[in-house]
């Protein structure tokens, strides 16, 4: 699948989930007391988050092509 | 601090929900506007906030000892004895008591912290994934620091006046006399013999 035909819609759906999914982990982590917490938040909340951030900026910067009909 | 950082952590979910269920809603300038905000800014802002929330968290006396091997230590902070430093420190309050492991461990250099938090995540490795130590072999890397005690005693009048800490100051600056195993002050955290000793007060 060209990157160019998913739509910049789709991008951005994709980023508010990494984004929404990355932010409740982070709530998880801070919530949770123990050694770990920093773990799940540096490495799974931060690279969520990070990763819907250059979703977006990635879906700024496509040319998009609207599919043909 | 954390309840105002979980409720930016809430709008900024909020606001991203708007555009995973709504992404349309960004053909206008206000929107795309509002998108930027709701999925760079915030976010970006929620995980500083976070990094800055885990750190200060990770500096506290309860966290330290949260780690299984770490628990002997926190019980010697609370041995009835003037001659063990780490509690005599902390009964005493020369520390803060919430933050007495991270007041005498930490490295107070410019990458101290930095250090300090990559240290910690190869515990957390030992701890969860390799083989965790016995409490009582547990040693510091390169031994204890004279540093780590002058960053709060020099200066200190009753330091510097002590005739015999103004005889040996050069040796002790630089590191060549050890504070600790150089036979002055040679009893911390000696969680071997936490069978014998009495305590401060009850062991929580």
């Amino acid at each position: 699948m060209k990157l160019s035909g998913i739509g910049i819609q789709r991008l951005l759906q994709v980023s508010s989930a990494l984004v929404i999914v990355g932010l409740l982990v982070e709530i998880v982590s801070l919530l949770w007391f123990h050694p770990l917490s920093f773990v799940l938040f540096a490495f799974v909340a931060g690279t969520l988050v990070a990763l819907g951030v250059l979703t977006y900026l990635v879906s700024l910067v496509i040319v998009v092509t609207p599919p043909s009909d | 601090m954390i309840g105002i950082l979980i409720c930016q952590i809430a709008l900024s979910v909020v606001l991203a929900s708007v555009f995973l269920i709504r992404p349309s809603l960004t053909s206008t300038l206000g929107w795309k506007i509002l998108a930027f905000i709701g999925l760079c800014v915030l976010p970006a802002l929620c995980i500083v906030g976070g990094m800055n929330a885990h750190v200060q968290r990770s500096e506290q006396t309860r966290f330290c000892i949260s780690c299984h091997v770490m628990i002997p230590y926190g019980q010697s902070l609370y041995i009835d004895d003037a001659s063990h430093i780490p509690a005599q420190h902390f009964q005493n309050h020369r520390v803060p008591a919430n933050m007495a492991c991270y007041s005498c461990h930490a490295d107070y250099g410019i990458y101290g912290p930095l250090y300090d938090k990559v240290q910690g995540l190869r515990r957390i490795y030992i701890q969860f994934v390799s083989t965790p130590p016995d409490p009582a072999s547990i040693r510091i890397q390169g031994g204890f620091k004279n540093a780590q005690c002058l960053h709060c005693h020099l200066g200190a009048r009753d330091f510097e006046e002590n005739p015999v800490h103004a005889a040996m100051m050069d040796t002790l600056k630089s590191n060549q006399t050890s504070c600790l195993t150089s036979g002055c002050h040679d009893t911390a955290h000696d969680v071997a013999s936490l069978s014998h000793q009495k305590f401060w007060k009850p062991v929580q």
